[in-house]
């Protein structure tokens, strides 16, 4: 019992506190329960990322606990940070942090508030009509979508946690955790077999194995079941969370405007007549997602295949999760319109902490989400005539470069 | 230059599982030209129309291949360039554009579809039922229950079979070799992997003077493993046995 409030705690109170800090320097639409948890996550292992690449890299005895030490101080410190945010933002009357609101006076809820018929604005009577309105439109619209997807949701949490997968690579990196959580340090041991080893600061400088091991310590559970139980378990609907935050900036999300269309059907028109900015897409989405992950199995290279088979490794999370949230990322970037065209202060906070992430996971994600901002800014700069957006996206991508700076510093100091 | 390119097309068509008629990549070109030919928003075609295409420009690009090996040091991992490709968001997002308002048939139609074209992945032979809580085989775990050390370590010779799992349970037990001797393309050589796991028969004098000089406190054969002379002809007692897998403890140590 104490192991799994330990895990809740550090595995959703924690990373949610942290989240409110960016939501606070989002708009108000687009704060939602998702976004707090996700960009709390991100910011959860940015922090980590302070915390132990230091200490592996220069702490040479028992670095695993002084890792845990400054990590612990760092999470508590932010939440609490993110925990009084919400605090002052209640106690000035804006409880929107949370949950994003029409009362915290965004232009946005002018538009809305005039449309007596919309959803959110009659929701406003109350949680008894709020609850009704959820229930019809759950079973009168796309109930149906949202159990299937919950459906494959639920089949792919209990594969997770009753078959076992096999991968060479976990007589590498759980043993790196275990080893972490059992001798208290940080790659200086040989998981493969036990004898004493020199820094591999390729598989050093990607932590992501002592997050889990930092887990296991604080719930009192052994590594191998955390690895290969709680993280599927924890990771599996985070990521389908992002999908959802991915399809809700997609689908109930008009461009330019950054305004939530609403649900556009017969006798209520929306803003646009394009059928895809629809809130009946966003289960269709989910459950495409959702087989494709399920069918995704083409090759053992795959994203999907490293997702559903390797779920606990650095490397899948690099490619199920921090990859797709660029995509996020970069979809609110665009999304400008309610702050006179700038792109919030908490959405850049959020990239810095997605592109840390990358280095937690793994060194070659470090890698590929600088291709992909790269490429991806690029081709907004051109379509946008924005030349700016380079040097501010560059500017969020410092910590990258940090990271490969140490990595290369590190890996050929024997040179020098 | 070629060489390279058609490298990278060999690394494509591994990656999408061309050679066992998976197609899922297909439905992937099919909404990415679906978008090219219809998405209007020039923010979305960013990120999903030119972003993928320069991308799939770039893995195909053997100038940027040579540059991309050269900074990871690692050809093995070139394949994850493909993953900023993001098939799932791009097709699920081309496919409802598709749809437009056939939601519920387009729906059935789409999973139809990569089912067809792609793969189950819990049909995987790798993936079975769990036999306890830490996903490992239970076998592994009873061993290493039977001879871990109240204090310490201890060095332990095991099966390839067991290799990969008993330092998942237990750190307490070292081995004279790791998972690195059974990836045939790593090349490494050890001489205790080579009369364990190479020699058709174990010659035992020889087994027994190696696994003394780490020195492993037990040996774990499979049962009908052959061996010239038994073990314990050699100072080896038999500790137990679980499953097909007979414990040998060294009894001059």
């Amino acid at each position: 019992m104490t192991a799994v409030i330990t895990c809740i705690f550090w595995l959703l109170v924690i990373p949610f506190c942290i989240g409110l800090i960016p939501a606070n320097f989002i708009s108000a639409e687009k704060r939602s329960p998702g976004f707090a948890l996700l960009s709390g996550y991100f910011g959860m292992w940015a922090l980590f990322e302070i915390a132990a690449v230091p200490a592996v890299l220069w702490v040479e005895y028992d670095n695993f606990k002084v890792a845990s030490a400054v990590f612990t101080v760092l999470t508590v410190v932010c939440a609490a940070a993110g925990t009084l945010l919400l605090y002052r933002n209640m106690k000035a009357g804006k409880p929107g942090l949370v949950k994003g609101n029409w009362r915290t006076g965004s232009r946005w809820r002018a538009d809305r508030a005039d449309n007596k018929d919309d959803i959110c604005v009659r929701n406003e009577r109350g949680s008894g009509a709020r609850i009704k309105a959820l229930a019809k439109g759950l079973f009168g619209g796309t109930g149906v979508e949202w159990l299937l997807f919950l459906i494959l949701l639920g089949f792919q949490l209990y594969k997770a946690a009753a078959f076992a997968s096999f991968d060479g690579d976990d007589a590498y990196y759980v043993v790196e955790s275990l080893l972490a959580q059992e001798a208290g340090v940080m790659y200086r041991i040989l998981p493969l077999t036990g004898g004493s080893t020199g820094l591999d600061v390729r598989h050093a400088m990607a932590v992501f194995p002592m997050w889990v091991a930092f887990v296991s310590v604080r719930a009192g559970v052994h590594a191998t079941i955390v690895s290969h139980v709680v993280m599927p378990l924890v990771l599996i609907p985070l990521t389908y969370l992002l999908y959802y935050e991915i399809g809700r900036a997609l689908f109930l999300r008009t461009p330019q405007t950054g305004a939530d269309s609403g649900r556009v059907g017969p006798g209520r028109e929306g803003r646009t007549h394009e059928t895809v900015f629809r809130r009946e897409n966003l289960p269709t989405f989910m459950i495409i997602m959702a087989v494709f992950q399920i069918f995704g199995n083409v090759s053992i290279y795959t994203n999907e295949t490293f997702f559903l088979t390797r779920t606990w490794q650095g490397k899948a999370v690099a490619g199920a999760l921090v990859i797709p949230a660029l995509v996020w990322v970069f979809l609110q970037i665009y999304d400008k319109g309610v702050k006179n065209g700038r792109t919030e202060p908490g959405i850049w906070m959020l990239l810095v902490c997605v592109n840390m992430t990358a280095g937690v996971c793994s060194s070659i994600a470090v890698f590929l989400v600088c291709i992909l901002t790269a490429v991806t800014t690029f081709c907004l700069a051109v379509a946008e005539r924005d030349w700016k957006i380079l040097f501010k996206v560059g500017a969020s991508c410092i910590p990258n470069v940090v990271y490969m700076a140490v990595y290369v510093i590190m890996a050929y100091s024997y040179l020098l | 230059m070629w060489g390279i390119f058609l490298e990278s097309v060999v690394i494509f068509k591994n990656y999408m599982g061309y050679h066992e008629n998976h197609f899922l990549a297909g439905i992937y070109l099919f909404a990415l030209l679906y978008l090219w030919l219809t998405e209007k928003d020039r923010r979305r075609r960013v990120l999903f129309v030119y972003a993928p295409t320069l991308i799939l420009f770039l893995f195909f690009c053997p100038l940027f291949r040579k540059v991309f090996v050269r900074l990871m040091e690692d050809s093995e991992t070139y394949y994850r360039l493909l993953w900023l490709l993001q098939m799932s968001i791009v097709s699920a997002y081309g496919l409802i554009r598709l749809m437009g308002k056939h939601r519920r048939i387009g729906l059935a139609a789409a999973c139809l579809a990569i089912a067809a074209c792609g793969d189950y992945v819990y049909d995987s032979e790798h993936i079975s039922r769990a036999q306890n809580v830490y996903h490992l085989p239970q076998e592994a775990v009873d061993i290493v229950d039977m001879i871990e050390p109240e204090e310490g370590r201890i060095t332990v010779l095991v099966p390839a079979d067991l290799i990969y799992y008993v330092r998942q349970y237990s750190t307490d037990i070292e081995l004279p070799y790791g998972r690195e001797m059974l990836i045939a393309r790593w090349d490494y050589y050890n001489a205790m992997y080579e009369a364990m796991e190479e020699a058709e028969v174990i010659d035992t004098p020889a087994f027994a003077k190696l696994a003394r000089e780490y020195p492993c406190a037990y040996v774990i054969l499979k049962e009908n493993r052959e061996i010239r002379e038994p073990l314990t002809d050699y100072g080896y007692s038999v500790y137990g046995q679980v499953g097909e897998f007979v414990i040998y403890k060294d009894m001059t140590l």
